[in-house]
């Protein structure tokens, strides 16, 4: 008997820890600066720990079945606290206030526990024995959890399915707590019933629904998950790391923020800089606003049109606290036009020519991706270019996928346009490639906007020169009725992946 | 974990999901879900029958249809019957020629004939003939049509947009598509040895220069190529495969599924030289075939297009009489006096308008049954990525393709796939009345129950069924044809009166149809230009 209650203590202030640690950890991850998130997390916590133990005077009548309801409650609003939190982030503007609202609730009820369990306790021992056994199983089970916090649960489980684990535990210690106080419970069967349908809940929960998939992605990601979105086209997943975000488009890492200036700087001035009187660009794909911010550094730049199929990935990019400084608001500049339309469609309906068109898609992993890779599509993009203009073209790994980079090459050619490709070493990516291509001479730039982190006006010629390992190797044209790129670049990528 | 076996783990979680799936619904049969137009979800199928004209054809048989009573008569050189791909073919080609003045009458709303298109919100999409193969230098007429709609460049290269795109065929078969058609993955050892053996006998009869498209570029003349292998028209390609010994079923399923495609018919109802012709009147590699969202209808709807008013529609011929030198082509709708009648109908209804107008041969015509299945969302998919023509391997059907391939679009999650049937497993006769007498229902569940043996999931995605059915379809060529064509080909139905149409070729496709209109074309000018 004595053991068991115990263990009670020690599993109750095991779960109270791990829904703090849970809240903690969670709120460093999507606002980052952890020193703040934790310190304001295990603040509030403790504080309302405090309200709760005042509160516990108020009890009065029926301790046990209040106990027992008290762990209820901790077990289901602690068990989906995460889950809650996630969404919450995810979908409203409201995480800080649902934060401290829901910790501040769970530190109300945890607050709440040990008073009662003690006055629970307190006919069967002596008052000193409570005192000492309480408090040291209840340090005992902290230490438990937050040892077990950090080695087992988030590496194994994740914050998600943590969380839901240990309301779990919660919950059943509740069920149990009404067969070892069965003397002064005398209606426990309601009891019962609402921790089994509690239990149900909390096991559905680590079953089903968003854990799966957040879940899932903890273990594709290598760093936690702070953003999952699915928009009509693809599922957006942003990842955060320290100080270094990285985004996801289906499970492609498209950019990360540790060193995305080297891609985007290479993707817009060595052809951008080319063109001093380029006043009209087109961006096609290239949604999160990193290429556009390049862009913008041109003061002669008057008016750039960025069309992108998925209005999720340009909200997200023109509006998200954290997103919208990586790209400095450019998509809320007065001189861009957001786009929401298939490339493709869209050049096809639309007339218009313009000085530079950059093209940053994803890269050719499919047929249906392929298509916008297609000598079909470069003659079209082709028709919306001025005549002495050129286009700048993301073109994959000259290194990882050589034969792919070069089918791009030849395609380009395929639909007349004279090719200039190069190469930039981005340290996420690998080397990456680039291809100017246009109907006229290209001649690198004499000059570069300022504000550049990368690119010298000295090193941009060096970024045409191909080592050995880089240099072209014979490739097909990539045509709408052969895709031979999707079938280079899927054999290309599968002998390297790991 | 490699990357190899990262994808590797996801196929098995895949195939594991995939082989869970159909549980729910096996209970019953295979595909009970469709049953009662209710999915287990409780989703309602709608849809009904698409085709207008089967009416207006028994009215036409049973001679109950009017004539028009005082409508003005129209005076014309040349009166076309029949809006299909020969009498559109007809009119464009004497155009051509310079001979602007002719009418075409046309029993449907819309010409195209096997050619139609339907459109929804989502796409637009065929109601029969729905693809192009690549004309060969020497189809003059096909490619000039090509070079007309943009289709065919100055240099001689074909619209890339135009051009099928990839991935264009797959397969399923031992429970996951396949890309491409041919159901080699787990043949023996002795089949694919028959495989090759056959590609070389294609080989073989592509050399003797006999299987030509259009037929009519065949040297006929110089009969030592036709010869050598006019004894193939003598029997079934059933009984030349026994005779060759060739016993693949993987061979023979992929022979029979190509003679169900093109000629409605299968290896033992049609012809052994059709089915060479089938596999050896086309080059061994192509780009091809060509191919839009609406399928041929792109083709006649520009021929339609370039008519203009002279084309008149939902005015089925009644009867064609003789007045004078000229001839009364009489319709509901209006009354036609022309020089010359170019019969672009169907030849089994020449004689019921045109009395002693029997032809000298009978020609079997192949029921089919197309349906536009309009999708909502896309079902759940294993193996090789959703293609253009789409074959289950074993079905009485002919797969189904997407009517979204072309588009250049991302894709999205409405489509419509259009479902093929050639029905070959009855008499014709009887399978017209069936096709007569059975209701939508059973369509609609016998198309799902077609497409679950792929999609487990189909019935939640489906919203419509249509179904089309053509009771004659196409000329069958069955053992006899190039007797039958020898004959039509010297067969004068009446002076003055021309005949154009697939049927004298007894091989329905774009090609012949086109060569039969562009030639009754010549003839009728002739004919003209001699009175």
């Amino acid at each position: 008997m004595n053991a068991a209650l115990f263990a009670t203590v020690c599993l109750i202030a095991a779960c109270g820890l791990i829904y703090e640690l849970v809240a903690g950890a969670l709120a460093s991850y999507v606002l980052g600066d952890s020193i703040t998130q934790f310190s304001t997390v295990i603040g509030t916590y403790l504080f309302a720990m405090g309200i709760g133990s005042w509160l516990s005077r108020f009890i009065v009548r029926g301790v046990v079945s209040r106990f027992v309801m008290i762990e209820l409650i901790v077990g289901v609003v602690g068990g989906f606290s995460a889950l809650l939190l996630f969404l919450v982030f995810t979908w409203t503007s409201a995480f800080r206030p649902v934060l401290y609202g829901v910790v501040s609730l769970i530190g109300i009820l945890v607050g709440l526990e040990i008073p009662l369990l003690m006055r629970i306790l307190k006919d069967r021992f002596s008052f000193k024995d409570v005192v000492a056994n309480v408090l040291t199983f209840d340090y005992v089970g902290a230490l438990g959890a937050s040892l077990l916090f950090p080695l087992f649960l988030v590496p194994r489980l994740g914050l998600v399915r943590s969380a839901l684990a240990f309301g779990l535990v919660n919950v059943l210690v509740a069920l149990w707590s009404t067969y070892l106080f069965r003397d002064e419970l005398p209606q426990r069967r309601g009891l019962q019933f609402a921790s089994l349908f509690a239990a149900l809940l909390l096991g559905a929960g680590l079953w089903k629904g968003q854990t799966i998939t957040t879940l899932a992605e903890e273990g594709l990601y290598a760093d936690p998950v702070i953003l999952a979105r699915d928009t009509r086209y693809q599922r957006i997943v942003l990842t955060s790391w320290k100080d270094d975000l990285r985004l996801y488009l289906n499970g492609h890492l498209q950019f990360a923020s540790r060193d995305e200036y080297r891609y985007h700087e290479a993707l817009v001035h060595p052809g951008l800089a080319a063109l001093p009187k380029a006043a009209k660009v087109l961006v096609l794909g290239g949604g999160d606003g990193l290429a556009v911010r390049e862009i913008l550094k041109h003061p002669g730049v008057e008016d750039i049109t960025l069309v992108d199929l998925d209005e999720g990935m340009t909200e997200l990019f023109t509006s998200h606290a954290r997103l919208t400084p990586l790209n400095d608001g450019a998509l809320s500049d007065p001189r861009v036009r957001v786009i929401n339309a298939d490339a493709f469609v869209w050049l096809d309906q639309h007339t218009g020519t313009f000085d530079f068109i950059v093209i940053d898609f994803p890269d050719p992993s499919n047929y249906h991706v392929g298509k916008l890779y297609t000598s079909a599509f470069y003659r079209l993009v082709r028709q919306h270019l001025a005549s002495d203009g050129f286009i700048a073209v993301q073109s994959t790994s000259p290194l990882f996928a050589r034969q792919s980079f070069w089918s791009i090459v030849a395609t380009l050619q395929g639909a007349g346009l004279r090719t200039y490709p190069y190469h930039v070493y981005v340290p996420s990516f690998g080397e990456w490639g680039f291809v100017i291509a246009g109907t006229v001479p290209y001649q690198p730039p004499h000059t570069l906007p300022d504000g550049l982190r990368y690119l010298t006006v000295a090193g941009v010629p060096a970024l045409f020169d191909f080592p050995a390992d880089m240099q072209p190797v014979p490739a097909e044209p990539n045509r709408l009725n052969n895709q031979v790129l999707v079938r280079y670049y899927e054999r290309e990528w599968a002998a390297i992946n790991r | 974990m490699t990357g190899g076996s990262r994808r590797e783990f996801l196929r098995q979680l895949m195939a594991a999901a995939a082989m869970a799936m159909p549980l729910r619904g096996a209970s019953a049969v295979p595909g009970a879900p469709a049953l009662h137009g209710l999915t287990p979800k409780g989703r309602v199928i709608t849809g009904g029958f698409a085709d207008p004209d089967m009416a207006v054809g028994h009215a036409l048989r049973d001679a109950t249809l009017p004539r028009a009573g005082r409508a003005p008569r129209r005076r014309t050189r040349v009166a076309i019957v029949g809006g299909g791909v020969s009498g559109l073919s007809a009119g464009w080609h004497l155009d051509a020629l310079g001979e602007r003045d002719w009418l075409l009458l046309e029993l449907s709303a819309e010409p195209g004939g096997n050619s139609r298109a339907g459109e929804n919100a989502i796409t637009r999409y065929p109601w029969g003939a729905h693809y192009l193969p690549l004309p060969a230098p020497d189809a003059v007429h096909v490619r000039q049509l090509l070079r007309e709609v943009g289709v065919l460049h100055a240099d001689g290269s074909f619209d890339e947009r135009t051009l099928c795109h990839t991935p264009q065929e797959r397969l399923w078969q031992h429970g996951q598509w396949h890309e491409g058609l041919e159901p080699l993955d787990a043949a023996p050892a002795w089949e694919r040895a028959e495989w090759e053996r056959f590609d070389a006998q294609v080989a073989a009869w592509r050399e003797t220069g006999a299987f030509r498209v259009p037929m009519a570029g065949a040297p006929f003349d110089t009969p030592t190529a036709l010869n050598a292998t006019r004894a193939l028209d003598g029997i079934t390609g059933e009984a030349w495969l026994s005779a060759n010994g060739y016993r693949s079923p993987t061979l023979r399923w992929w022979l029979e599924y190509g003679t169900r495609d093109d000629y409605g018919a299968s290896l033992s109802q049609v012809s052994a030289w059709a089915a060479a012709h089938y596999f050896a009147g086309r080059p061994a590699d192509e780009d091809g075939p060509l191919t839009w969202p609406e399928g041929n209808a792109f083709l006649v709807q520009h021929l339609a297009r370039k008519a203009g008013d002279r084309v008149i529609t939902s005015a089925p011929t009644v009867a064609i009489e003789a007045s004078g030198s000229r001839w009364l082509v009489h319709t509901p709708r209006a009354v036609v006096e022309c020089d010359v009648v170019i019969w672009a109908a169907p030849l089994f209804v020449l004689p019921r308008v045109l009395s002693g107008a029997t032809p000298p041969v009978t020609t079997e015509y192949a029921p089919w049954v197309v349906a536009n299945v309009t999708l909502d969302r896309r079902p759940r998919e294993r193996g090789a990525v959703l293609a253009w023509d789409n074959v289950i391997y074993g079905s009485r059907s002919l797969g189904y393709v997407s009517a979204t391939h072309q588009s250049l679009a991302q894709p999205r999650d409405e489509t419509v796939w259009t479902w093929y049937h050639a029905v070959v497993d009855r008499p014709a006769l009887e399978a017209r009345r069936w096709l007569e007498l059975r209701p939508w229902t059973e369509w609609r569940d016998e198309i799902l129950a077609d497409l679950h043996r792929a999609h487990p999931d189909i019935a939640e995605c489906v919203s419509r069924v249509d179904v089309w059915r053509w009771g004659h379809a196409m000329a069958r060529p069955v053992p006899g044809l190039l007797r039958r064509t020898q004959a039509l080909s010297e067969w004068r139905p009446a002076p003055r009166v021309v005949l154009a149409h697939a049927d004298l070729s007894g091989l329905s496709i774009f090609e012949e149809a086109q060569w039969q209109g562009v030639r009754a074309a010549t003839d009728a000018a002739r004919l003209l230009g001699g009175a």
